[in-house]
């Protein structure tokens, strides 16, 4: 038998107390793949991740991490089994300093162990050095994506879910973080799930997708296929056809 | 007749303020991590007192000293503090598991508080078969380690209680900025799940700052037994408004600001009231016969006032004030330019 | 025991508690307005009868019957040295005198005055109205600006001054700590209160229930779940609320009026948050929150519970090894403590949950809202 999926998610229906969002979603994420997740808005896309990571109520259905039934686990305990979360929104504390807030993303390391990290991810993000000790609402909004990017990047998890890394940031930063993930899944043997707004872009880099409407999944299958689906494209994904 | 206050009653007023200001801090922590006014906090506060009780009962009865207060400080604290953490995670935490609004865990602090208020009453009925307030309170102030300052007695308890508010003040900032667990505690308040999702234990922050709260009131309650002249469980009905006010003139949400707020509210309703009512006694009793009344009773309205006052012009208190451009607005700084 | 469940006092204290329960409810269930200081709404009904309707009932009598008041004067003088009436029916009275006043020389005048009489009823009850109108534009004031929690803290704060301060500490307005007998009216005051607060009960009800399956009604439930709708139809909702607030400041009022008909002499500590404010939301959680009926069996159904309590607490303490009978005393309020968070965790919708209705669209309010005031 070949390894489990990296998750694996069955019938699940999820919301936010009375809210039922997510309906009947099945996904499976295969080890060192990057699975794309697009959408209109408000399909819920940010759902699902949340709900990936303990966040929203489930009403039914599992999450499998690894094989292992995680559904019922608080996020603070996905966060120890691996897997990592960047938040579309609210995604740095902003009445923290750059400094304590990459502490903060590296809760779950050991002080040497932490250090190092932040030291590597200051060699990624430089400008990042010189904003240690200020605090993070005095960032701009591209700077603050960037140390939400950083701050998912200190630990070393397996799995790394992105809800839109590349909202507001110019092209070329853009380019860059894209950049980043291929080399996570290429030379680090990184699983990724990726929310992306720019579907085309996605679709490009993933292996696989899925695609939400109204909390139903409404397409399945690899990513260069989506993309190829005219119809689809134009009728939720504003493609040109 | 001098406007001014006597110095011992300046002391005592301090004193008060002290106090007040450790209990709002409580009160806004608890507020700021799981979002429940505690309506308790007064109340959970007198098993601070009671412990101070039972310490000069058993001990300090023999063996009279200073060391008092830090004794009921410290086990005050604790026992306190043991207390609120029991209150989230045996009545809170499982209330809120079950679906209670924000106005369900509020009934359930009410609901705390006169249990704890009645409890509180029979156990000292119990443990000493005396009816209390009277008996207790001389029992207290008269073991009370005190100075002679020239013509002055000044109470141990006036000095103990500001020192205590300073010194845990600090330690509680160290603690929040210096620890790991503190900069965690601070991340919480403000996104509890970006908190979670990086690996904080929300729920244990949640019980940490319950237990903090609760020290701080019962080191507040400890000492506060002195200037309440004695340990009366149903005084917190009443201390209850004045905390409240407090944290809200603080921004409720705010730990620095709730003591800061606690403050001023506990000097307004003790020397503020006095200097007012001196001055209505000397200049409108004395030169205009109006009706001689002591303003004293009504020292609770400045504690509302100062509420309705900061609702009406700094709805988020003295935390959401941009102290900056107030600062610029005296002129005590230049430049327009923001942070 | 069913003569003492059903005692006079018992069904006064019910009817009355039902009456606040009610009103509670519309404000708290049906508009989500979390009035943590109901007790001063009930309070300004007694002291409508107590600091002020002794005074005029006095001044009425002293106009009327000068003479007769001048030698009841003089007989009182003898038990308080240089009494005036002013002296008598108010400032830091002597409760034994004030007694004698009101129930020797005030009430015996007026039952014999039956237009006089049917007079100061109206007046009183029309003073309720006006000081639970004034106290009702208060927390609206402030209902209108806060969030619900700060909301609650405000009026807590707002009713413990107003009862502690201003009517128990000073000694001037309604007796102070000794209390004031309350005036009461015709020859059997208990029959009076009885029929009242029956009637107030019943009438209060039947309103609830009309109100709450209005148009009115969903647009207050509206208002208590949606905070968008609250921010896009400000005024409206504004408009709702203080509606809400004014009617029930009303109810509580008089709830409080007849109340004190039986209760007779009390201080404003009658008056505390223990007993008028946490027991009426006991009642609404336990009923189940936005129902009427559920108000009503909640109030019902906690009353007599409270009843057995009371009447079985000494061989419950006793059974418990509680010596002291301050200690049995101190036990009903421990109880009931208990007994509302067990009650928020095995019922958190109460016994008879709100009753699901159909969503209402915003235009509907709207239009329901001008159709209202039309
Ligand atoms: N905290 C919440 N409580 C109730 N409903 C919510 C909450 N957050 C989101 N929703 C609702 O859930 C639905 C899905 O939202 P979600 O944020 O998952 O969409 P999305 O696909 O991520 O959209 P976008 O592309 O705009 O980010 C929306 O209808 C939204 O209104
Ligand atoms: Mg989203």
């Amino acid at each position: 038998m070949s390894e489990a999926p990296m998750i694996e998610v069955r019938e699940l229906n999820a919301g936010y107390g009375r809210f039922h969002i997510l309906f009947d979603v099945s996904l499976e994420v295969e080890p060192r793949e990057i699975f794309i997740i697009v959408g209109p808005n408000g399909s819920g896309k940010s759902t699902l991740l949340k709900t990936l990571f303990g966040l929203t109520k489930v009403y039914s259905g599992s999450v499998k991490l690894e094989g292992r039934d995680i559904t019922r686990i608080p996020p603070h305990a996905r966060a120890k089994l691996g897997m990592a979360y960047l938040p579309q929104v609210g995604n740095v504390f902003a009445e923290l300093t750059v400094a304590e807030n990459l502490k903060m993303a590296g809760y779950t390391l050991e002080a040497s162990e932490l250090e190092e990290r932040i030291r590597d991810v200051l060699e990624v993000f430089p400008f990042l050095k010189q904003k240690l000790n200020a605090k993070a609402k005095t960032l701009s909004g591209g700077q603050r994506q960037l140390l939400a990017m950083a701050m998912a990047l200190i630990r070393e998890p397996k799995v790394f879910m992105f809800d839109e890394p590349t909202a507001g940031l110019a092209p070329k930063a853009a380019k860059e973080i894209i950049d980043k993930m291929l080399w996570l899944r290429k030379e680090k043997g990184k699983t990724i799930v990726l929310v992306e707004q720019n579907a085309k872009l996605a679709l490009e880099i993933g292996d696989r997708a899925i695609l939400l409407v109204s909390g139903r999944v409404a397409y399945r299958g690899k990513a260069s296929e989506l993309l190829a689906d005219k119809e689809l494209g134009k009728k939720y994904l504003g493609l040109k056809g | 007749m001098s406007i001014l206050p006597s110095l011992p009653y300046t002391l005592d007023a301090l004193a008060y303020a002290s106090a007040i200001g450790l209990l709002s801090m409580g009160l806004s922590l608890t507020y700021a991590t799981t979002k429940v006014p505690n309506f308790a906090q007064a109340s959970i506060a007198m098993f601070g007192a009671v412990t101070l009780l039972l310490l000069i009962d058993r001990y300090y009865y023999y063996h009279p000293g200073w060391s008092v207060f830090l004794a009921g400080v410290v086990l005050g604290g604790l026992v306190t503090g043991a207390v609120a953490w029991l209150v989230y995670v045996t009545v809170l935490k499982p209330l809120a598991d079950r679906g209670n609004t924000v106005i369900g865990l509020m009934i359930a602090t009410f609901a705390l508080d006169i249990i704890f208020v009645n409890v509180l009453t029979a156990y000292l009925d119990e443990a000493h078969g005396v009816h209390i307030p009277k008996l207790i309170g001389a029992s207290i102030t008269s073991f009370e380690p005190r100075l002679h300052i020239g013509d002055y007695i000044v109470y141990g308890y006036t000095i103990a209680l500001p020192i205590t508010a300073v010194v845990l003040t600090v330690i509680f900032h160290l603690f929040l900025t210096r620890t790991k667990f503190g900069v965690a505690m601070r991340a919480t308040i403000e996104n509890p799940d970006l908190a979670s999702v990086l690996g904080v234990n929300v729920n244990l922050v949640y019980m940490v700052s319950w237990f903090l709260s609760g020290f701080l009131a019962g080191a507040a309650g400890a000492l506060m037994a002195y200037t309440l002249k004695g340990v009366d469980p149903s005084a917190a009905e009443l201390i209850i408004v004045t905390v409240f006010a407090g944290s809200i003139v603080g921004g409720l949400e705010s730990v620095y600001w709730g003591l800061i707020g606690g403050f001023i509210v506990g000097l307004a309703e003790k020397l503020g009231m006095t200097l007012l009512n001196n001055f209505y006694r000397d200049y409108f009793v004395l030169k205009w016969h109006a009706p001689n009344v002591s303003l004293l009773n009504y020292e609770k309205f400045m504690s509302l006032g100062l509420v309705v006052v900061m609702l009406l012009y700094a709805p988020r208190g003295l935390a959401g004030i941009d102290w900056g451009a107030v600062a610029r607005r005296l002129g005590l700084r230049r430049g327009g330019g923001g942070r | 025991m069913s003569v003492w469940i059903f005692s006079d006092a018992f069904l006064i204290t019910l009817f009355s508690f039902i009456t606040v329960a009610i009103s509670l409810n519309l404000e708290a269930g049906f508009t989500g307005i979390p009035n943590f200081g109901k007790h001063v709404f009930v309070f300004v009904g007694a002291f409508a009868a107590q600091g002020i309707g002794v005074r005029i009932a006095a001044w009425i009598y002293e106009k009327v019957e000068p003479q007769a008041a001048q030698q009841a004067l003089e007989h009182l003088r003898s038990m308080v040295p240089g009494a005036t009436w002013k002296s008598l029916v108010g400032a830091a009275a002597d409760v034994d005198a004030n007694r004698i006043v009101v129930n020797n020389y005030l009430r015996p005048f007026f039952v014999s005055h039956v237009g006089l009489e049917a007079l100061l009823v109206v007046l009183l009850l029309v003073v309720t109205v006006a000081l639970a109108l004034f106290f009702g534009l208060i927390a609206s004031y402030a209902a209108l600006r806060l969030k619900e929690d700060y909301l609650a803290i405000l009026l807590l704060s707002f009713a413990e001054l107003m009862v502690m301060v201003l009517f128990y500490q000073s000694q001037s307005l309604n007796g102070g700590n000794q209390g004031l007998w309350a005036i009461t009216f015709t020859s059997d005051p208990v029959k009076f209160a009885l029929i009242g607060s029956g009637a107030l009960a019943f009438i209060s009800y039947l309103y609830a229930e009309r109100l709450a399956n209005s148009p009115m009604g969903r647009a207050m439930r509206a208002v208590r779940d949606d905070d968008v709708a609250a921010s896009v139809f400000g005024r409206d909702i504004a408009v709702i609320r203080l509606k809400v607030i004014l009617v029930s400041s009303v109810l509580a009022g008089l709830a409080g009026f007849f109340f004190i008909q039986n209760a007779a002499l009390s201080t404003s500590m009658t008056f505390n948050r223990v007993i008028w404010t946490f027991l009426p939301w006991a009642m609404i959680i336990l009923g189940g929150m936005a129902n009427n009926l559920g108000a009503v069996v909640g109030a019902i159904v906690f009353l007599i519970g409270k009843r057995l309590f009371e009447y079985y607490q000494i061989p419950i303490s006793n059974a418990l090894h509680l010596g002291s009978s301050i200690v049995s005393a101190l036990l009903p309020n421990i109880f009931i403590g208990i007994f509302i968070i067990v009650i928020l965790y095995a019922l958190p919708q109460g016994i008879l949950p709100e009753k699901p209705s159909k969503t209402v669209k915003f235009e509907e309010i709207l239009e329901s809202e001008q159709g209202e005031e039309a």
